[in-house]
């Protein structure tokens, strides 16, 4: 016969152990659920596993040959990323100062503030496909789907940037009889300015993966070599063209990197 | 010059915050607003101002060239009327981010057409005058540096410069030296004390020793009224009535000194710009 | 008589002139634009093209409304490629999340046995990131072939890059004071970490988890549309079809998906977050 104070005990002891189990009870259930959605098999990954790492041998030795072929692709990869993130910084300026709270009137900033959520439920490849569709295949529809991908980031970054700025320094400057205009060219952008400029940068590095993804849907560049290759199953030359995205981006990541950290200490502000 | 009539403001459930304000200030005079806390001293600056609505009455701003109805002006004419105001609050003038001289220059931005300061900017003589503004408030030296690394004291002399540059026909102050130090705030009142010569100073205060020391006159709001309108020097018995309990905290000098350690240092803003 | 003292010339203080300033900015507003027009110029991308072909967007646009909404209930198999599209994020931001954190315990200097292995595994992490989601994704796809299988073991990989880091950087910068603590005491180093390093980290792999699910989400409709199944995969289907009208309702259906996702996920993080404490 268990003795009072330790009945309680055990009692709140397995009470202790329910909350955890409970959770670990309907997290097995949901893996079990989505495991059958998927159809993973663990002999199909097995047996996967060697023929992945059959076709992996395919892929070396990566053709060296092929590399100075892949820098004009590689460029052209760069390029569009290039022009693509002016492009979506401006908009997203546009759209992230339309969607404050602090700066707009509410029959815009509800619009302004929907659509950039729209944007950013919608993969970039979605919006290239559309634009596929409607204008065919080129660099055109891929410098307009990355600017337009851009908006979902950077405006909402910005929209609440804007939003943390303290509302007294806009009211001081309001009472020497600024503009709204004039508020946020004198008073709004130098704030945000510092961390738009990082955020932009981020974004180009972004940008340029994404290139590389569009590209293989026909926006051209590495991705779409890429893609070339797999079809026409030459597989080295394939590896060839990873290799070179991968330089490609982790060169992007150090630049960025570097461009990122002299923006926000620097404070070059005009 | 300023005429104020009548000025109230109501709660929303009707009980009244402020009560028949009415003064003048003309020309030469510097007037200290006293009160307790709540009883509505900035409340009524912010009406003058526009920045909150009215229920009745009227502040007329008379420049010489024209009369502003502060009360009743809305958009354009509101900015003409505030252009002519150069107003400097407790903190939180000025974008931190900005030089010291730009910060300046904004004093002007309510002369300037919006397309000209969004694509140009301000022009080099526009630069030179507000040094001149400056020079008058001894931080010319600083024309370059970052804002948010001057002091309290520092950026409020700032705050003076762009009232200065503005040119206007009134300065107003709500409570400027609130957070500063004793010996910060004594030189913020001795600038503003020979400005008030040229053109009058309305401001609001929380200190009756400074404002008896530097102020022309006094007036004295208790629970949305005015109880005194007079000479600055008020009897232990008047600053009883205005302030009533509180009357020892506001005699008492503050226990420990507001630092006057700049606010953002270099390294202070990677913090902060990162954090953003 | 005294002479009163005649004060040094003050120099004028030094300070850049707004014109200058200003033609500093016209001098980088105008080399961007010349970059922008010679690298446009080079991608042969013709921006006037968005006024001359912009009827080809309305036409496309009209193509496409009204969306099919009646896809929702009268395509029966619509539902399953959503829990596909669920299902997908939801295993590969489990597994990979798991994956990452035990390979995090590597890559983190603070508990890797030994440097070699931490660079190996660091090289490792942002060699996935950099490689193109579809490029694993292919070769998935012959190894195990097409359908969301594939697409739960390619959003695995990928998150074990992307979160690796994450999960390792956090490691990195916990509080030194409880491992040295529990050190102290003797423990083994599997205790150092269960005591003193995952309740610190737990948090913030709690929240990146979240997060994870959300990108995962989105990664699993646009691998989809390169072979993994689910929604993406239905959505090219449409538009190979030009079936515009379902790719409307298809899109809708996608956002709607993705908004309600990171509500949920909103939502559940908050509560667990809440909680965590107990555990």
């Amino acid at each position: 016969m268990t003795p009072p104070h330790l009945a309680s005990h055990r009692a709140s002891g397995l009470r202790r152990l329910l909350r955890p189990a409970l959770i670990a009870l309907t997290l097995a259930a949901v893996v079990a659920w989505a495991a059958v959605q998927c159809k993973v098999s663990l002999g199909e990954l097995a047996r996967g596993a060697v023929r992945g790492v059959e076709v992996l041998a395919f892929f070396f030795p990566p053709d060296w040959s092929a590399m100075p072929e892949l820098f004009g692709p590689a460029f052209v990869t760069v390029l569009l990323a290039a022009v693509a993130t002016p492009l979506g910084v401006a908009l997203s300026l546009l759209f992230g100062l339309a969607a404050a709270r602090n700066l707009a009137p509410s029959w815009l900033r509800t619009p302004a503030r929907m659509l950039i959520g729209l944007e950013r439920a919608l993969p970039e490849i979605i919006i290239l496909l559309l634009l596929v569709a409607a204008l065919g295949v080129g660099p055109f529809p891929g410098v307009i789907a990355l600017a337009i991908g851009s908006i979902g980031m950077l405006g909402k970054l910005l929209a609440d940037a804007i939003e943390e700025i303290d509302a007294r320094v806009l009211e001081s400057v309001e009472t020497v009889g600024a503009t709204r205009w004039q508020i946020i060219r004198h008073a709004v952008i130098p704030e945000v300015l510092p961390s738009f400029l990082a955020n932009a940068i981020f974004r180009f590095e972004v940008n340029i993966r994404a290139s590389v993804l569009l590209g293989a849907v026909g926006a051209g560049g590495i991705g779409f070599e890429l893609s070339k290759a797999m079809s026409l199953l030459e597989y080295e030359r394939a590896m060839m063209a990873v290799l070179v995205t991968l330089a490609l981006v982790f060169g992007a990541e150090r630049v960025s990197d570097v461009l990122r950290r002299r923006v926000l200490e620097g404070g070059k502000l005009r | 010059m300023l005429t104020v009539t009548a000025l109230s403001k109501n709660l929303p459930d009707g009980r009244p915050i402020l009560n028949n304000i009415g003064f003048t200030v003309r020309r030469g005079e510097f007037v200290g607003v006293l009160g307790a806390s709540g009883a509505g001293k900035s409340l009524t600056l912010r009406c003058i101002l526009g920045l909150t609505r009215v229920d009745g009455g009227r502040a007329v701003l008379a420049t010489g060239e024209e009369d502003f109805d502060l009360t009743v002006a809305r958009g354009r004419r509101l900015r003409e009327a505030r252009r002519r105001i150069g107003v400097i609050f407790q903190g939180f003038n000025l974008v931190k981010r900005l030089r010291v001289l730009d910060n300046v220059m904004i004093g002007r931005l309510g002369g300037i057409s919006p397309w000209r300061s969004w694509f140009y900017g301000f022009t080099d003589t526009e630069a030179a005058e507000a040094l001149e503004a400056l020079r008058r408030v001894k931080m010319d030296h600083c024309a370059e540096r970052i804002t948010g690394t001057l002091s309290g004291g520092e950026m409020q002399r700032v705050a003076i410069a762009r009232a200065i540059f503005q040119r206007p026909a009134m300065f107003m102050a709500d409570e400027p030296i609130a957070s500063l130090d004793p010996s910060n705030s004594v030189a913020i009142m001795k600038l503003l004390a020979p400005l008030a010569r040229e053109t009058p100073v309305l401001g609001v205060f929380h200190q009756p020793e400074m404002t008896a020391r530097y102020c022309t006159r006094v007036i004295a709001i208790r629970q949305g009224r005015i109880v005194y309108d007079g000479d600055p020097q008020l009897s232990q018995r008047q600053l009883q009535e205005i302030y009533g309990e509180e009357l020892d905290q506001v005699l008492r000098p503050p226990v420990a000194p507001i630092p006057t350690t700049p606010e953002l240092t270099p390294a202070g803003a990677i913090e902060a710009a990162s954090a953003a | 008589m005294s002479v009163a003292a005649v004060p040094a010339s003050v120099p004028t203080p030094v300070y850049t002139p707004p014109s200058r300033l200003f033609r500093r900015r016209l001098a980088i507003l105008g080399a961007l634009l010349v970059f922008l027009t010679g690298a446009g110029a080079a991608l042969q991308f013709k921006p006037w093209m968005l006024v001359t072909d912009f009827h080809y967007l309305v036409r496309l646009a009209g193509e496409m409304l009204p969306p099919r909404i009646e896809l929702l209930w009268s395509k029966a198999s619509l539902y399953s490629s959503v829990a596909e599209t669920i299902a997908m994020a939801l295993l590969g931001t489990l597994a990979g999340g798991s994956i990452a954190l035990a390979l995090s315990l590597v890559a983190a200097g603070n508990t890797t046995p030994h440097p070699a292995l931490r660079t190996l595994v660091r090289f490792g992490f942002g060699a996935e990131r950099a490689t193109p989601n579809f490029l694993v994704l292919l070769v998935l796809l012959i190894a195990v072939g097409f359908g969301p299988f594939a697409g739960v073991l390619a959003l695995t990989i990928g998150s074990v890059g992307m979160f690796g880091k994450l999960f390792a950087d956090a490691i990195e910068q916990v509080d030194p004071a409880p491992i040295e603590a529990i050190n102290s005491v003797g423990a083994s180093r599997w205790q150092v970490i269960r005591y003193a390093i995952l309740p610190q980290v737990l948090p913030s792999v709690v929240a990146n988890g979240f997060y994870a699910f959300d990108v995962n989400l989105r990664a699993a409709i646009a691998l989809g549309v390169y072979g993994g199944g689910g929604l993406g995969f239905e959505l090219q289907l449409a538009m190979k079809v030009l079936r515009y009208q379902d790719v409307l309702a298809l899109i809708l259906l996608i956002v709607a998906l993705v908004t309600l996702m990171e509500r949920v996920s909103d939502f559940l993080r908050r509560r667990i977050l809440g909680t965590t404490a107990a555990l």
